[in-house]
């Protein structure tokens, strides 16, 4: 069969990217407009916070992807876009876009879930790798600012197939991250600056207690594998304890007046590096964050270990914007090694939002010729099935 | 006003459950109180009030920005402004389009913005007293006459 060419399209949150990729193997272009919008004839800096600023920014995204690609409107095979989870009016945004696209050239349209998205820019990138052997199940861990889930998916002849076997209750681990670096005046995202203020502290010198998950559990969720005994079995994560464990330290040891003093230090400088604020940061500050990372690494790889033995699946990939972070992908490694299991993250580009990754779900759809019509609507709080 | 304690993040879910009714749309609430304070919590259970959620469902939205919940005759809508911080950025997000007939609309750090605290209809304000143990006040806004 020859090659298809799937133009992608997402929109759900932050970012407007747009993506051409090659038959779900090959990223032939990339485009995120937070990168470009320095670039970019369209005014401005394209703020962080962007829901209507989709608007602005769609249609140069959409044509540099196409020309980065070599590719035109006419030339592409199919269309993909993002339909949720998000922001809604982000979300539509993209939506409305890519039915009229799809309309006014006649090309298929295909309806992709961001979380689908995810797990598969994983995927992608080991075909791209010539790593064609990934077995399943997959447990697949997907994790950062807004997401924390854990899916049990599997290629079936007719597509895939996924079961949501564990979620955030509350916090989702990203948000972990960037709540605990506002709490300390280290910037903004926290994630980053964190791994590496982290690499300088001692992880043993606060000892935070393992998320402890209250109320009942979630009803039918992982049962099919899990066997009949333990009904109900769910692997659920949450770390709105461990935000606020870390307030109360902060204010138990009379840290304000230092992060106050940092915070006016930070003000000042001209998009600070990690270096500058670690130039900024005491010992206390730096055992903190290495200890909480610590615990955030733990209970991640501690709870999604334990569903992969219960679940007793063959793969593990772990997607999203925190893959990123060294001290979790070190451990996964370590620790799936151990369990004898295959371990998979995606590279840096490809862990944030980006559209490559809904492409690349795009195209086994795109086989099954699973179509959207153009009563395609986005949905704020579409879940992953 | 009314004040209320709890002991434990479920009794303050489960006062949340007990406030849904008198939260009947529409409605603008804006939640107040620090990081921890159990504003999240709370909304758990107020959505599991309007049968619009279950509270395991209900997380926090502080990247996601909008969570939307659906019941009976109610759309229930949990925003949380944690990092929105400038006008334009609260401009993009496009909150008046979710003030209708049918919703409740649930702000966490609403006062950021003086328009949330002249719009509001309710204020609930969530404090800290222990390791456990919150006191929250349930504020009605009375309009009076010839005010917009």
């Amino acid at each position: 069969m020859r090659d298809a060419y799937i133009l992608g399209i997402e929109t759900s949150c932050d970012e407007t990217a747009a993506a051409v990729v090659r038959s779900g193997e090959q990223v032939v272009s990339n485009v995120v407009a937070s990168q470009i919008a320095t670039h970019w004839p369209y005014g401005g800096v394209v703020p962080e916070l962007a829901s209507r600023e989709h608007l602005r920014a769609i249609v140069p995204v959409v044509r540099r992807a196409l020309e980065e690609a070599g590719q035109t409107y006419q030339s592409v095979d199919a269309l993909a876009v993002t339909q949720g989870p998000g922001l809604a009016g982000a979300l539509l945004v993209g939506v409305s876009y890519a039915k009229a696209l799809a309309f006014a050239l006649d090309k298929p349209l295909i309806a992709v879930n961001h979380l689908e998205g995810h797990i598969h820019a994983v995927l992608l990138e080991e075909k791209q790798k010539g790593n064609h052997e990934v077995r399943f199940p997959v447990l697949a861990l997907v994790v950062s600012g807004g997401h924390t889930h854990l899916y049990l998916a599997d290629e079936q002849e007719r597509g895939w197939t996924y079961e949501n076997v564990g979620q955030t209750r509350d916090d989702a681990a990203g948000e972990a991250f960037d709540k605990v670096a506002k709490l300390l005046a280290l910037g903004y995202p926290g994630g980053p600056v964190i791994d590496k203020l982290a690499r300088h502290g001692n992880r043993e010198a606060v000892n935070f207690p393992p998320a402890h998950i209250k109320g009942r559990p979630r009803p039918g969720r992982g049962r099919r594998r899990v066997g009949a005994d333990t009904p109900g079995m769910t692997f659920d994560f949450s770390y709105s304890g461990i935000k606020t464990a870390v307030l109360r330290y902060i204010e138990t040891h009379n840290m304000h007046p230092a992060i106050e003093q940092r915070r006016r230090a930070l003000a000042e400088m001209q998009s600070p590096k990690a270096d500058g604020v670690l130039k900024l940061c005491d010992r206390q500050t730096l055992d903190l964050v290495a200890s909480f990372q610590r615990a955030m690494v733990g209970d991640l790889v501690g709870k999604t270990l334990n569903a992969a033995g219960e679940l007793d699946v063959a793969t593990l990939f772990i997607t999203g914007g925190v893959a990123a972070n060294s001290e979790l992908r070190a451990a996964f490694e370590r620790e799936a090694a151990m369990a004898g299991l295959p371990a998979y993250f995606p590279s840096r580009p490809l862990s944030t939002d980006n559209a490559a990754m809904i492409a690349a779900a795009a195209y086994p759809k795109f086989l099954a010729r699973d179509f959207a019509g153009l009563e395609l609507s986005a949905e704020a709080s579409l879940p992953l099935k | 006003m009314k004040e209320f304690l709890t002991h434990s993040a479920e009794e303050t879910t489960e006062l949340g459950r007990r406030l849904a009714p008198h939260l009947s749309p529409p409605k603008l609430v804006v939640l107040r109180g620090e990081l921890g304070a159990g504003k999240t919590t709370l909304i758990k259970g107020i959505a599991e009030g309007f049968q619009a959620a279950s509270q395991e469902n209900v997380t926090s939205p502080t990247f996601t920005l909008i969570h939307e919940y659906r019941g009976p005759g109610v759309i229930v809508y949990h925003v949380d402004l944690y990092r929105v911080d400038t006008q334009r950025e609260l401009d993009t997000l496009g909150l008046d389009d979710l003030f209708d007939e049918n919703s409740v609309v649930l702000i966490e750090w609403g006062e950021k913005f003086l328009r949330f605290l002249r719009e509001r209809d309710v204020e609930i304000t969530l404090e800290r007293l222990g390791e456990n143990d919150r006191k929250i006040i349930f504020t009605t806004e009375a309009r009076r006459h010839g005010e917009k």
